[in-house]
């Protein structure tokens, strides 16, 4: 799998689930807290994308 | 209630702390070899079940992408260590992958006079760095030992009673 954001959401989300599941306790919380890791991980990847297009090397 | 009643728990208690800490210590051990094993001997069979299935995916992930198993190099030693350090994580599982892929269980490049890689396991090592998807295959492998690592710290706390 070649493409860039299909691999960063596939990490994003073994990263989050495994966080959710160790630092929670119940579902509810478990699927919070991952739902919040992966959108910081993949939002946060994309808005730095953004940031940087004005500025090419 | 006679006198000898509380020292008989006392130390009714302590012998099932000792034994409490040697399953412990034998959990610990058993998430490092097979990770999730940790969790299922301390009876949390689903937890066990799907942290083993999220580091072996990430670990199978990071082979199937070309993933470069570290290997110590002198010139950058410490960051290199650190790198090890990462795979090893997982346990033998990484020695296997090892020696599938070098032929040897390799933890360390060796250069020749020239400061070229002088053996099969740099060739590979340097080889695999071409992929275009090494990058991904390295940091699903490292995530994987490092996830593991973390692992033992919970089965720690849940041995020692500190979480539910």
């Amino acid at each position: 799998m070649k493409s860039h954001l299909l691999q960063m959401m596939l990490y994003s989300t073994l990263v989050s689930t495994f966080f959710a599941v160790l630092m929670r306790r119940t579902r509810r919380g478990q699927v919070r807290l991952g739902a919040i890791l992966w959108l910081a991980m993949v939002g946060g990847a994309l808005a730095m994308a953004y940031l940087m297009f004005p500025f090419p090397r | 209630m006679t006198m000898g009643e509380p020292m008989v728990r006392k130390e009714a208690s302590a012998d099932r702390e000792a034994a409490d800490r040697r399953w412990t210590l034998l959990a610990l051990g058993a998430g490092w070899l097979v990770p999730g094993l940790g969790h299922i001997l301390l009876a949390r069979v689903q937890r066990g079940l799907l942290f083993g299935a999220i580091i072996w995916s990430s670990f199978t992930l990071g082979l199937a992408h070309d993933g470069r198993l570290a290997l110590r190099d002198t010139r950058q030693p410490f960051l290199t260590s650190l790198q090890v350090i990462a795979n090893l994580g997982v346990g033998p599982a990484d020695v296997v992958a090892r020696m599938a892929l070098y032929g040897v269980p390799a933890y360390r490049l060796k250069l020749n006079q020239a400061g070229q890689t002088g053996d099969r396991a740099g060739e590979v090592f340097r080889e695999r760095a071409r992929s275009g998807v090494a990058i991904y295959g390295t940091a699903y492998l490292w995530t994987a030992g490092l996830m593991n690592l973390l692992l033992l710290f919970d089965i720690w706390d849940i041995g020692r009673r500190k979480k539910a």
